[in-house]
């Protein structure tokens, strides 16, 4: 019971901390945060795309910088150059990164473990460099740039992302609706199958599961996560730049992940919030601080195999034993 | 036009044979450890900066060529003592710790070296003719090198105690140590023995490329993709595919520009891996 209470209050009071940062950091520190708050939002979607095939399917992917691309050049060039206004803009993005990852998940989730890790990096990269070379249509590393159409416009009602705090509630919006919808994935018979795959992929093909079609499915979900992802990194950003297709990307988003706990819902939240506050913090103080990141992502992985969340899981999971101990019959209901 | 040609394939063939030496590195280290090594670029650039430095505190290039491969072989099992053992050989774990060691090795050369490239002056100067192209000579010296370096390290893995004990973990782990190989310490030396040929590969490329801080960005992909169509753990064939590759790369950039010829050889990777996972050459060498 103590553990429901505690994760209860923990999920409270980060939704109520998230609800009163436009109002609360500006109080505390300065502005500049709330926009690092909002790039936290964005980049945690991102890791929670690696997290979905790592972490609940087995497929580790060194990509996703793909279709983060592909969903932020979406929104440029759609702006850029077809024109569009906001919302079909959003749509262009997504779209595109989740046909991408159709294109290449029918390719590439015919292979794991190793092998699928490769492909995946390879595929990223023929499109980084073809994104470079393309220069007259990406703008290659320099990348583009584009104005804000507004979101929403009713009369004389504007509403722009150009202002931080409507900027700040749209994201926070997407981002939930997201998680929410990939906890809601999970949690279907579709996640039973993911997870089925992950622990053993030869017995739930025996058990009748379709694992080629199964995992092209989470494959294009997670091409629709990095998707969105870059499609709002390009209207918080305002442009698109290849340097975001580069395999060191996707890198870092594996590492957020496991740092944070991969097969977790919330571990790619934590994970990409200690990395990108940590850098926020240090580099104003000192150039060096991909030093502080290498080591923290050396020491996350000796000392937390399971990541951060899975830590935690393990400190829960001892105060249940405690209750457990305590009154048998109340942790009946507890979920493991 | 034919001499362009005739370059640009000689330029693949040589950074080919350079490349061979990292690939090599990253192939021994993946076999026996199951370790996915995402600092092994990092490690080849560590050989071109040790061997600027040997250069710039003595004045005296060749030193290089013995001190790369020696301190990154020192860093190599120190790193694997302190790093890679925790971990247990879990390969998407050692994917996060070698980002993080990537991390760490560039900046400790950002810090140390500069954020600055540099260029190194090759030891032998002058041109022979070849083939009607005026040819550099420390091109063909490296090749010449990297070459004698790749004998000898299969020559170690078949002929010494040591590269017999590596081969026996990789084989057959519980069988190796039942008959009293010390699988630990070779797990050590194999590490630092991946280190010390990526480092050496450096050190030899130096003068061909530009000393960088991010130098083993580039490099990476190659050796994975030498790694992969050779085929996982197939010596010989990754050499053989990292000659292969570059040697194409460079005939493709003799009629187009860089980056359609890396396209080129990620596509033809993208083809072995579908159709061939096993390796392109699986079946010749065994």
């Amino acid at each position: 019971m103590t553990r429901r209470y505690i994760e209860i209050g923990v999920a409270m009071g980060v939704a109520a901390f998230l609800i009163a940062v436009p109002w609360l950091i500006p109080a505390l520190t300065d502005n500049f945060w709330v926009s690092v708050i909002t790039e936290i939002l964005i980049w945690s979607l991102f890791a929670a795309s690696v997290n979905l095939l790592f972490g609940y399917v087995g497929l580790l992917s060194f990509g996703q910088a793909l279709y983060f691309g592909f969903g932020m050049y979406g929104v440029a060039l759609g702006i850029d150059h077809l024109g569009l206004s906001f919302w079909p803009a959003f749509g262009f993005g997504i779209a595109s990164a989740m046909a991408m990852a159709l294109v290449s998940g029918v390719f590439a989730v015919r292979l794991s473990w190793h092998y699928f890790a490769i492909i995946t990096v390879v595929f990223s990269l023929i499109f980084y460099f073809l994104a470079v070379s393309m220069k007259p249509l990406t703008g290659g590393d320099d990348g583009i740039n584009f104005s804000l159409p507004p979101v929403f416009r009713f009369g004389r009602m504007v509403w722009s992302l150009t202002d931080p705090t409507f900027q700040y509630f749209f994201v926070l919006a997407v981002v939930s609706l997201c998680f929410f919808l990939m906890y809601r994935v999970i949690n279907s018979p579709l996640g039973k199958g993911f997870l089925a795959i992950r622990d053993n992929d030869l017995r739930a093909s025996l058990i009748g599961l379709n694992v080629y079609v199964l995992r092209l499915i989470a494959f294009v979900m997670a091409g629709f996560l990095a998707g969105v992802s870059g499609a709002l990194f390009a209207f918080f950003g305002r442009y698109a730049s290849a340097s975001y297709m580069f395999y060191q990307v996707s890198g870092e988003g594996v590492v957020w992940t496991i740092v944070g706990g991969a097969g977790t819902m919330f571990g790619p939240l934590v994970g990409t919030t200690l990395f990108i506050v940590i850098r926020e913090i240090v580099s104003s103080h000192w150039e060096h601080h991909s030093l502080i990141v290498g080591l923290l992502a050396i020491l996350a992985v000796i000392f937390a195999p399971k990541g951060i969340v899975g830590l935690w899981n393990g400190w829960m999971m001892r105060l249940d034993e405690r209750d457990a101990a305590v009154s048998p019959a109340m942790t009946l209901q507890a979920d493991p | 036009m034919r001499d362009t040609v005739l370059l640009l394939a000689m330029n693949g063939l040589i950074w080919g044979l350079i490349i061979a030496l990292i690939a090599l590195g990253l192939s021994v280290i993946f076999g026996l450890l199951d370790i996915i090594n995402i600092a092994h670029g990092d490690f080849f650039m560590v050989g071109t900066v040790l061997a600027w430095f040997s250069l710039s505190a003595t004045g005296n290039f060749w030193i290089g060529f013995i001190a790369a491969p020696v301190i990154g072989f020192l860093i190599g099992a120190i790193i694997q003592r302190l790093v890679i053992q925790p971990i247990h050989g879990a390969a998407a774990l050692s994917i996060v710790a070698t980002f993080g060691l990537s991390l760490i090795l560039q900046e400790i050369v950002r810090i140390t070296f500069g954020a600055t490239p540099r260029r190194m002056l090759a030891p032998i100067q002058g041109t022979i003719p070849l083939f009607g192209v005026d040819y550099e000579i420390y091109r063909l010296f490296a090749a010449g090198v990297a070459l004698a370096a790749l004998v000898g390290f299969f020559l170690f893995l078949q002929h010494t105690k040591l590269g017999t004990w590596m081969r026996a973990v990789r084989h057959d782990r519980e069988t190796a140590v039942a008959m009293g190989i010390p699988a630990r310490r070779v797990y050590v030396l194999t590490f630092g023995a991946g280190f010390a040929l990526a480092a050496f590969g450096g050190a030899v490329a130096a003068p061909i490329t530009t000393v960088d801080f991010r130098g083993g960005v580039d490099v990476l992909p190659f050796c994975f993709m030498a790694v992969i169509i050779g085929g996982l753990g197939n010596l010989p064939g990754t050499v053989a595919a990292a000659v292969l590759l570059a040697f194409l790369e460079g005939l493709i950039q003799s009629v187009a520009d860089p980056t359609v010829a890396r396209i080129s050889s990620l596509v033809l990777m993208s083809a072995v891996l579908l159709l061939r996972p096993q390796g392109l050459f699986k079946g010749f060498t065994k």
